[in-house]
């Protein structure tokens, strides 16, 4: 009871729901709505338009192997994105999360292939030591705005920059580079440290793994770290009025490099999940532009844990929908891409929401 | 035990509605999963997806296409190929190797054929077909080193994995064999196929690297380049284009470039061919009529898998002594009488 | 101009209703009431900010509508702001032609000619400013000349004048009062919006008051008093002298001997400063806004390091010590702008409630929140405080000012407190919570805390300060005991000793 009391604080709030929901929901439903116009404007027949509608939600939703696509696209997503809305509740703008995945994933990879360890215990090892080094270089963009005052945005940037020509480094030196290939790629990781696959009882070819449950957990973490503790507190006091933090006696420079580092450790186990539940080896374009789409999915789940949290499944509904679309319907995949730019749009746009569909808003 | 059952069957049920909506797969179905580069890359999807629209002209078949947008892509859209219910899967490029390798273990009533990859041992349901790609370059290579006016030749590739490095080989003997002939000193910039060395680009999309590669090169003196990274090359085209093609000339890979990007025709001095959509052809006809079977096959100058491409409008750049050397060449490598690595 | 029945609603709240209004050439109306009695919305009206769900407007019996203040300016309905519309790095004609640049041929800016328009409206209304200056080196006194310039060269024939006396001292108020004098005299009708009491009785020819969105009383400045305009405001009687009985200064509770601060940009903001606060005294600060207070209050609070000089508190001496630090040491920080330092806008009222006092036992075990005992406190604070709101969930700008700063008040004086450092407490706040505030501060006097009380208000100063300092250009130039002749200090806080 006294936990619902503490939730209806901040999400019986009928604004907050507005916030976190419906604006989304209608953004999402719009965004496919133009999506599918986009495709009859140029030229398709709507006998195509309806196909990829229907094939978007069953890729996505319609079977048991579409859910655990669905969820397995979702999970490095849910896990940036935390890492990001934590970033945005302190008023950072992360756009290194690419980075820190690389950095995490990378390091998750050397300590997979690297040590013979129990299973629960090497997997234990491989996500911590993954989500430590996404906060360590995390970190050096928090270090330098609190001590320089350098723009995280400008350092996140350079540092993704450096994390792809570190990853190409590292993949070429000989005991990281799988033996007997000359292209940059990186050992397999041992068993014992894979991610097991969830619904392996039901079919072996489901890939939705353990990472899953493990990023749900991280979003109910996050939810107590910002609202229940101290910690978020600070977080958000310095990310809504500076000025007002540092009269209540919180260091905002000790602030924004503890929230930076969090959010790399997020963006590490994203990596770290990516690579011992799906990937099991690093290769140059192994990061595969999550960091960049979980900015996107952190702006609409309105740096909300639980917003997050179904922004993620939203995505990842998209990217596996968007496979079976184009299978089944033969539409291009870029036609998702547009979809995900449109929500991204309107979501920046709530008013534009709020007028198109005001009997929802009443 | 129950509960799964009811899983199966449910889910099986609804989606058979669903997918009777959707698919229409009763027909023969033909379905391609690119690489990154995507289908209109102008180079090897877009040829291996060729083969594919061939089939589908001459025999009526369906076909079906994902692409990827990164490596991450490759395993779940193999999956989604076979639960589309494929008859034949391609899947385009050395990189899916190990992707396809695990799809083809977990669905061993599917048929797989990989293009770049051979599997030792061999997979009973994959095909995989690699190409003598080095025996085509090696004839380039010849004519490169014939035609350099500033006696310094180049090559740059993708990645270095075999499919790329083997064009690349071919080049570089190619044109040593030209200055043991000949007694010349051509010079090769971006490859040492002794010590497996040389420039990549580390992507198959980025025409800017394929610009900025083909630049360095010609700031080095070399007036003929080989970009062996898909549509990479086309950045290197278009300096060619602004420089000249008596400045810079390229050579093509996969298909016959002045057909692909023919605003630029007069840059290209020939193509290496790598014929994967006539190997994609005989696959899907192979599997059509019950012929299939897994393994390796490999495309050579002798059976037409690899070639190279006519000099079009630089045909006048070589002369016709160095066309007929070339030419026996090609058959020299076919009888064997020639060792291109020596 | 005439306003007839005028209503506005925003959803269930009434900002204005059914208002009538009138004003003629050749006078000045004074316009008084609250903060969030409806002078905003009906001034947002008349200069086309808002449309009027009913009522019409009359310019010289001429039914106008306005959808947009640019229209108004076309009917001669111009504003004065309280904060000021100008670009600071443009100069004073750049910034009066802006949004109607005269044009020469191939659209270039007209200047020469706007500048000549410009000096006639300066000599004609005997303004007194150089058309060539910058704005941002001229002082706040000239910037709102050039913003009256501004409207009339747009011809305005009724000019509002939104509290414009708030921000300038007490010698550039009489010189305002002059300026105002001569508009009338030229025919120009003038509204003056304003909470104080004294200045619509000095200047105005007919006040109305204005609360709860209806005009509730009309009076004429030479049949009317203070007392009563307060009341007609407040809606109760209201104390407007807080009474003070005088108190022994107890023991020596902060000193600061020889402070000086330096600027970012190698400028001395405060130079050598020394003063002492006792126990059960008032340290009243005067000063015209921009002479070092604010720098002062943030050395004192630990929010601004210090170049050279000395602060003890309660006999020890303090370096560069942490604002959390010299909370911890009871001594409570009223910061002077409350939306930007005392208060977080998005936060809950329970959120606010614990800003600086999160961390401690009372709400925290180990880095979990207490929001239980969070939201006890909130709710004591609304009750003991006064803070009129229905719930301490809602966030605190939903609040409004008086209620925002009671809150805040309330949150810094409801605990274990030795010492107050009160900057701009009453700053936008309306006249019932300005006598509240008023009086919690000398009731914590009386109880034994030493307060240092910031204001640019010369009035509230002599009003509550037992000793009153005069801070000029960093210096310390003046001090003088409470019962000081206003103008003595006003002429101080000008610089002149």
């Amino acid at each position: 009871m006294k936990i619902f009391n503490y939730f209806g604080n901040y999400f019986s709030n009928r604004e907050t729901f507005q916030e976190i929901i419906v604006i989304p929901v209608f953004a999402t439903l719009l965004a496919i709505f133009l999506g599918l116009l986009l495709l009859i404007v140029s030229g398709s027949s709507n006998e195509i338009a309806l196909k990829a509608l229907i094939a978007l939600f069953y890729g996505s939703f319609g079977s048991i192997s579409s859910i655990s696509e669905t969820l397995t696209a979702a999970t490095p997503l849910i896990f940036a994105a935390l890492g990001i809305a934590v970033g945005f509740k302190a008023g950072l703008f992360n756009i290194g999360a690419e980075g820190q995945i690389i950095l995490g994933g990378m390091a998750a990879v050397i300590i997979g292939f690297s040590f013979q360890l129990p299973f629960f215990i090497h997997l234990i090892l491989i996500l911590l030591v993954g989500a430590l080094f996404g906060a360590l270089y995390a970190f050096i963009s928090g270090w330098l705005k609190a001590t320089t005052g350098a723009h995280e945005v400008i350092t996140t940037i350079m540092l993704n920059l450096i994390a792809y020509r570190l990853l190409d480094f590292f993949l070429r030196i000989p005991s990281i580079q799988k033996e007997g290939r000359n292209d940059p790629i990186s050992k397999s990781i041992l068993d014992t440290a894979e991610l097991p696959r969830i619904l392996y009882f039901l079919d072996p070819n489901l890939r939705v793994h353990m990472g899953f449950l493990i990023a749900i957990f991280a979003v109910l973490i996050v939810y107590w770290l910002i609202f229940y503790t101290t910690i978020g507190y600070e977080f958000r006091a310095v990310g809504k009025n500076l000025e007002a933090s540092r009269y209540s006696g919180i260091s905002p420079s000790m602030t924004i490099i503890l929230a930076m580092s969090i959010a790399g450790l997020l963006a590490g186990l994203a990596g770290a999940s990516q690579i011992a539940g799906v990937l099991g080896r690093a290769t140059p374009g192994f990061s595969a532009g999550i960091g960049f789409d979980a900015i996107a999915v952190a702006l609409l789940g309105r740096a909300h844990p639980i917003g997050v949290l179904f922004a993620g499944i939203l995505f990842g509904a998209l990217i596996a929908g968007g496979r079976q679309m184009q299978v089944s319907a033969d539409v291009s995949l870029d036609l998702i891409t547009v979809i995900q730019a449109l929500i991204i749009i309107f979501i920046a746009a709530p008013v534009l929401i709020r007028k198109l569909f005001p009997w929802i808003f009443r | 035990m129950y509960f799964k059952k009811f899983l199966k069957i449910s889910s099986g049920a609804f989606a058979g509605v669903l997918l009777m909506t959707i698919n229409s797969a009763n027909a023969f179905t033909a379905c391609q999963v690119t690489d990154v580069g995507g289908v209109d890359d102008k180079s090897f999807n877009q040829t291996a997806w060729k083969g594919v629209q061939d089939a589908v002209a001459k025999h009526g078949i369906d076909s079906k296409l994902l692409e990827s947008k990164s490596e991450t892509d490759y395993e779940p859209h193999l999956n989604s190929m076979v639960n589309a219910g494929c008859d034949v899967i391609i899947a385009v490029g050395f990189l899916m190797g190990e992707a396809t390798k695990n799809a083809a273990e977990a669905n061993k009533d599917s048929k797989f054929t990989i293009i770049d990859f051979a599997y030792d041992p061999t997979v009973p349901n994959i095909l995989g077909q690699v190409f003598a790609t080095d025996q085509a370059a090696f004839l380039a290579g010849y004519v490169s080193a014939g035609v350099s006016k500033t006696g310094i030749v180049g090559t740059f590739g993708g990645i270095n994995i075999p499919p790329v490095t083997g064009f690349m080989d071919g080049f570089a003997w190619g044109v040593k064999h030209y200055n043991k002939v000949k007694g010349k000193n051509v010079q090769v910039l971006g490859w040492d196929p002794d010590a497996k060395e040389g420039l990549f680009t580390n992507n198959f999309d980025s025409t800017d690297d394929g610009k900025a590669f083909a630049q360095n090169l010609y700031d080095e003196g070399a007036d003929i380049v080989m970009p062996v990274a898909g549509p990479v090359g086309l950045g290197s085209a278009s300096l060619a284009d602004e420089l000249g093609s008596d400045k810079l000339k390229i050579i093509g890979v996969d298909g016959d470039w002045t057909q692909t990007d023919p605003a630029r025709k007069s840059v290209y001095l020939t193509s290496v061919l790598k014929k994967m959509d006539v190997t994609v052809l005989s696959v899907i006809e192979s599997v059509k009529s019950g012929s299939y079977s897994g393994g390796v096959t490999v495309g050579t100058l002798e059976n037409g898998g690899v070639g190279i491409a006519p000099y079009h409008d630089l045909s006048s750049e070589v002369s016709s002594e160095l066309a007929s050397e070339v030419e026996a060449l090609r058959k020299g490598i076919i009888s064997g009488s020639i060792v291109m690595n020596k | 101009m005439k306003l007839h029945e005028i209503s506005k609603s925003f959803g269930p709240v009434k900002a204005n209703s059914n208002i009538n209004l009138t004003v003629d050439r050749g006078e000045i109306l004074g316009l008084l009431g609250e903060n969030g009695a409806g002078k905003t919305t009906l001034m947002n009206i008349l200069t086309g900010l808002y449309k009027p769900d009913s009522g019409k407007i009359l310019i010289d019996n001429q039914l106008r509508e306005f959808h947009n203040p640019r229209e108004a300016n076309k009917n001669g309905v111009g504003m004065v702001h309280q904060h000021f519309m100008l670009v600071p790095v443009f100069s004073v004609t750049e910034n009066i032609i802006l949004g109607e640049e005269p044009t020469k041929r191939f659209n270039k800016i007209d200047l020469e000619n706007a500048k000549n328009k410009v000096l006639k409206i300066s000599s004609e209304y005997k303004l007194d400013v150089d058309p060539d200056q910058i704005i941002e080196k001229l002082p706040v006194g000239i910037q709102q000349r050039v913003e009256i310039i501004k409207i009339l060269f747009r011809d305005a024939e009724i000019l509002i004048f939104d509290e414009p006396t708030a921000v300038l001292t007490p010698q550039e108020v009489v010189e305002f009062f002059e300026i105002i004098k001569n508009l009338k005299k030229t025919g120009k009708a003038i509204i003056f919006i304003t909470h104080k009491l004294h200045e619509v009785l000095e200047i105005c020819d007919r006040i109305n008051v204005l609360r709860r969105g209806k005009i509730v009383g009309e009076e004429y400045p030479k049949k009317t008093d203070k007392k009563k305009l307060a009341e007609l405001m407040v809606g109760r009687t209201v104390n407007l002298r807080t009474s003070r009985k005088k108190m022994e200064q107890g023991e020596v509770l902060l000193e600061v001997n020889g402070l000086s601060i330096l600027s970012d940009n190698k400028e001395y903001v405060l130079s050598n400063v020394d003063l002492k606060l006792h126990k059960n005294e008032i340290l009243g600060i005067a000063g015209v806004q921009g002479n070092g207070q604010t720098e002062l209050v943030e050395a004192l609070t630990g929010l601004r390091s210090v170049s050279s000089g000395k602060i003890s508190y309660f006999g020890k001496e303090y370096k560069n010590f942490s604002p959390r630090k010299i909370h911890q040491l009871g001594v409570r920080h009223i910061p002077e702008d409350r939306q930007k330092q005392g208060l977080i806008g998005e936060f809950s009222l329970t959120e606010n409630s614990i800003l600086n006092t999160y961390y401690e036992e009372e709400f925290s075990y180990n880095i979990t929140l207490n929001w239980t005992n969070a939201k006890i406190e909130a709710k004591k604070i609304i009750e003991k405080f006064d803070v009129r709101t229905n719930s301490e969930n809602i966030s605190a700008n939903k609040l409004s000012g008086g209620n925002q700063q009671k809150l805040l008040i309330g949150r810094e004086m409801s605990r274990s407190i030795n010492l107050l450092i009160a900057s701009q407490p009453t700053r936008g706040v309306d006249v019932g919570s300005i006598e509240y505030i008023h009086n919690q501060i000398v009731f914590a006097r009386n109880k034994g805390i030493g307060v240092i009380l910031n204001s640019t208000e010369l009035e509230e100063i002599i009003a509550l300060s037992d000793r009153i300092i005069v801070l000029f250009e960093g210096k310390v130039i003046a001090e003088f005991p409470s019962d000081t002749d206003p103008n003595i200090i006003g002429l101080a806080m000008a610089g002149e000793n």
